[in-house]
């Protein structure tokens, strides 16, 4: 009776775990399936310049890419130092009141639509920039980074802390007992034993920098250049997909839609599967 | 007897009353139709089309009405594939959506586009030949029309708008907008951005702009909708709704409803002028 | 010795110093919708001249409220979770448990591009779903709440499987062998041992995922999220929603007290995600304190 039912109960998880499988698979091949075309015409030439200006025939893209590259590294390397120092506070102080309605805080934060974080940043963060650094509109990589970093932020402290309440337990006991503080603890136990929850979460929030829209589309400016300092404006390939989109769908511009998304696409499984390896590298060798 | 007659005389005259009201009543055409419209496209036309919505709605709740936004080509889009009875879009449609989706083109209301600076800018009028050399970066400081010793701070539309193509049209004479120039989703968000940079410059739809942002005067003529209406404002654009093949009875309905002279005071209210 | 202890000192001072500014950041946020939205915030905004109970009832249509959005929203979350949920801990329990290494490296890999997917291509994706099955099967379909809520799902998905895999992973091999000492079956094991171990992990992933959901404007916008529609009565009506109603007022507004309610409406917004964190958290509350001498 028992063994009947195990098997059941698995057979129903597999059959959840194809469903869900089966779902990216859909996903990935719907993406290739309408970006097929523009593979095998002669337009993807045109796409891959440096120049966009499609009332002049420029339709190139790749300022976007680095745009977007730009972007999503500067604000996870602005967010990565905060998201460690949250969470050794959370760390070096679980079980107070203090952590405790920090986590709420960084909770709540995942539920702020994206969109308020631009419509905010636009009215207390784009008018301080514009004074301090006097040069330009305010609408710059560096406004954007600092909005998406504040945006990554719970994201990559959330999953890092989860990595860490499940490391907890005995190899807190031991370093205790070792009479190292719990700064130490963290910084030297925690840290290194969760590594690859750190990777993880590095790379959870690297991609959702990459992927969004909202942020960039309000607060990096649009320019379609190749910035020369932190204080250009610049348009990222996110942004492009949701300023184009509206397009007329006929034209070469509409095309270099479904290019950008592909291109976001190919980014982050890149970066995805370098990461994978990566990990399984670190893990083989602390093995 | 003649109490009688009388009776039967008011009794008349009411029921003509109630006839007549009922045929100047515009929302009667939607008396026996049920169904839903759904409606995408132009996000400028929303708070018209909510407007008509409302009234017919109210009037007739047998009558569903759906509106999204999206921008004029997500309109297109979903109307040529049927996904929706109308597609709104805030520019004429081009010859390959046309020829594509066999689609078919009703304006209802003119909108002008202006140029706006913020509201403490010193400079109030500028010539077609100003805009076309500030836009394309060969003037980047406001002294030299006038204005402060600030560098200027271009914003311009995204590509995919409609009010970006008529501005590029009819005052850039389609010359080059400077690539540095920030750009900017929506005329909200223009309205936001130079509202707070007091060296800004951008256009936007007449029918957005308040207190916040001031208008130039561009080649004499103040932008308004009355002046766009007349020609005397040669920057406009009309706005577009558009079906796939002929509507059915509902959407000709809501169509006509929304070129009547009924919903002038709500496309009025909005900030645009109404084609007669 | 000198040296340990400045260390000390300067770790901790930079951990201070990250999560006050983090708080700080987050209050000038709620301070500055608070001081632009509050005028805004009355029953107005919500049911603008029906009366709340008529409303509530849905005996008479909202027009320029945002309490339609406010249902469509709280549908939205709870049917994207109802999906997302059971499969997402399906496929990470499969993964931990059951899968062999080579597959689940591939799948680990799947679920991580997917988590990488921007909303916007998996708003494309739920948009060209709907061109297809038009072409196929039902030449009726058009995008509406059931749309929304599958690509909401998959947007989701990945959230759990890897919080709930990771979870599990993690529960320390000797508290393991608890299980089939017990004379457990594997499912027994997982069911009443590893699941509630891990249950502080995974309900995180499942409140990142209603976040994701409740604030997600790109994947809506093209698979059936409209400016309005009226309280959503089945699977396959168009809805409003809470994140798209501000974008449209970002992009849209005409007047200061328009942009205003759109601050009020943001506030809802923040108020309707923070109920739904203290029912999980308070759910999560229960679970693990049944269990707290394992952990």
């Amino acid at each position: 009776m028992t063994l009947r039912r195990e098997w059941w109960i698995q057979k129903g998880l597999l059959a959840a775990t194809l469903t869900s499988v089966a779902a990216i698979f859909l996903l990935l091949f719907l993406l290739l399936y309408f970006s097929f075309p523009l593979l095998f015409s002669g337009d993807l030439k045109q796409l891959f310049s440096w120049r966009w200006n499609p009332f002049e025939g420029h339709y190139g893209i790749l300022p976007m890419m680095l745009g977007t590259l730009l972007l999503s590294i500067l604000s996870t390397v602005m967010a990565f130092p905060a998201a460690l120092g949250i969470c050794a506070f959370i760390y070096t102080h679980r079980n107070s009141c203090l952590s405790r309605l920090l986590l709420l805080v960084v909770h709540v934060m995942t539920s702020i639509p994206t969109v308020i974080y631009g419509f905010v940043s636009v009215f207390i963060l784009v008018p301080p920039m514009r004074r301090i650094f006097a040069a330009g509109a305010g609408f710059c990589l560096l406004t954007a980074a600092l909005t998406l970093g504040l945006l990554i932020l719970p994201t990559i402290v959330l999953v890092f802390h989860a990595y860490l309440t499940q490391a907890g337990g005995s190899l807190r006991a031991v370093s205790e007992s070792l009479g190292l503080t719990p700064m130490e603890q963290f910084c030297f136990v925690m840290l290194p034993s969760a590594s690859r929850g750190l990777v993880s979460a590095l790379i959870l929030g690297f991609c959702r920098a990459v992927g969004d829209a909202m942020i960039p589309l309000m607060l990096a400016g649009n320019a379609a250049q190749i910035p020369a300092s932190f204080l250009d404006s610049i348009r990222t390939l996110s942004a492009h997909v949701a300023l184009v989109l509206a397009t007329d769908s006929q034209s070469m511009a509409y095309q270099s839609v479904f290019a950008s998304g592909l291109l976001l696409f190919v980014m982050i499984a890149m970066v995805t599967a370098l990461a994978h390896h990566l990990n399984r590298n670190m893990l083989s060798r602390c093995r | 007897m003649r109490k009688i007659a009388i009776a039967v005389s008011a009794l008349l005259l009411m029921f003509f009353m109630i006839c007549s009201v009922q045929a100047a009543d515009p929302l009667v055409s939607f008396a026996h139709l049920k169904g839903t419209i759904e409606i995408a496209g132009g996000t400028a036309h929303i708070p018209v089309m909510k407007d008509a919505a409302r009234a017919i709605m109210t009037y007739n709740p047998n009558i569903r009405i759906n509106i999204a936004g999206g921008g004029s080509g997500v309109g297109v889009q979903k109307v040529g594939e049927g996904l929706v009875d109308i597609g709104n879009t805030g520019r004429a449609l081009s010859e390959a959506e046309i020829s594509r989706y066999g689609l078919k083109s009703y304006p209802f209301a003119m909108d002008g586009v202006a140029v706006i600076v913020h509201p403490s800018n010193p400079v109030t009028q500028l010539s077609a030949e100003q805009v076309r050399q500030i836009f394309s970066g060969q003037i980047s400081k406001w002294d030299a029309v006038k204005g402060t010793s600030d560098d200027i701070h271009l914003f311009t539309r995204d590509e995919a708008s409609g009010t970006r193509e008529v501005f590029w049209k009819k005052v850039l004479n389609k010359g080059s907008i400077a690539t540095r120039a920030d750009v900017v989703p929506s005329n909200g968000a223009m309205k936001t951005a130079v509202a707070q940079d007091k060296d800004a410059i951008g256009y936007m739809s007449i029918g957005y702009v308040d207190d916040s942002v001031k208008t130039v005067v561009l080649d004499g003529v103040p932008a308004t909708q009355e002046n766009a209406l007349s020609g005397k404002y040669p920057v406009a654009r009309k706005l577009y709704m558009n079906t796939k093949g002929d509507p059915t009875p509902l959407v000709k309905a809501f169509i006509a409803y929304i070129q009547s002279p009924a919903a002038e005071p709500m496309i009025r209210k909005h900030g645009f002028d109404p084609i007669k | 010795m000198p040296v340990r202890r400045i260390s000390n000192r300067v770790l901790s001072g930079f951990a201070w110093i990250a999560s006050a500014g983090l708080c700080l950041t987050m209050l000038t946020l709620i301070g500055f919708l608070m001081k632009r939205g509050m005028t805004a915030l009355n029953a107005k905004l919500f049911f603008d001249n029906v009366p709340w109970t008529a409303a509530v009832l849905g005996r008479q249509p909202v027009f320029d409220g945002i309490w339609p959005a406010v249902v469509g929203s709280f549908y939205l979350i709870v049917l994207a979770s109802l999906i997302a949920v059971p499969l997402g801990m399906a496929t990470g329990i499969t993964l931990s448990e059951y899968a062999s290494p080579n597959i689940r490296r591939w799948i680990s890999l799947a679920v991580d591009i997917l988590a990488g997917t921007p909303s916007i291509i998996m708003g494309l994706f739920g948009f060209t779903i709907i061109l297809l099955l038009r072409k196929t099967l039902l030449p009726q379909a058009r995008t509406c709440l059931l749309l929304s809520a599958v690509c909401i799902a998959l947007l989701i998905l990945p959230y759990i499987i890897r919080v709930t895999q990771n979870s599990l992973e993690a529960v320390l091999p000797h508290i393991r062998l608890i299980g089939p000492s017990c004379g457990f079956t594997q499912w027994q094991t997982i069911c009443y041992l590893l699941l509630p171990l891990s249950s502080r992990g995974i309900l995180s992933g499942v409140i990142l995922g209603i976040g994701r959901a409740a604030e997600d404007t790109a994947v809506i916008m093209l698979t059936g999220v409209v400016a309005q529609a009226g309280i959503p009565q089945r699977l396959w009506d168009k809805f409003e929603a809470i994140p798209f109603h501000i974008y449209c007022v970002a992009a849209e507004y005409q007047s200061v007290r328009q942009l205003d309610a759109g601050f009020g409406s943001a506030l809802i917004l923040l108020a309707i995600t923070g109920i739904l964190f203290l029912a999980v958290t308070f759910l999560q509350r229960v679970v693990v304190t049944r269990y707290e001498i394992l952990s």
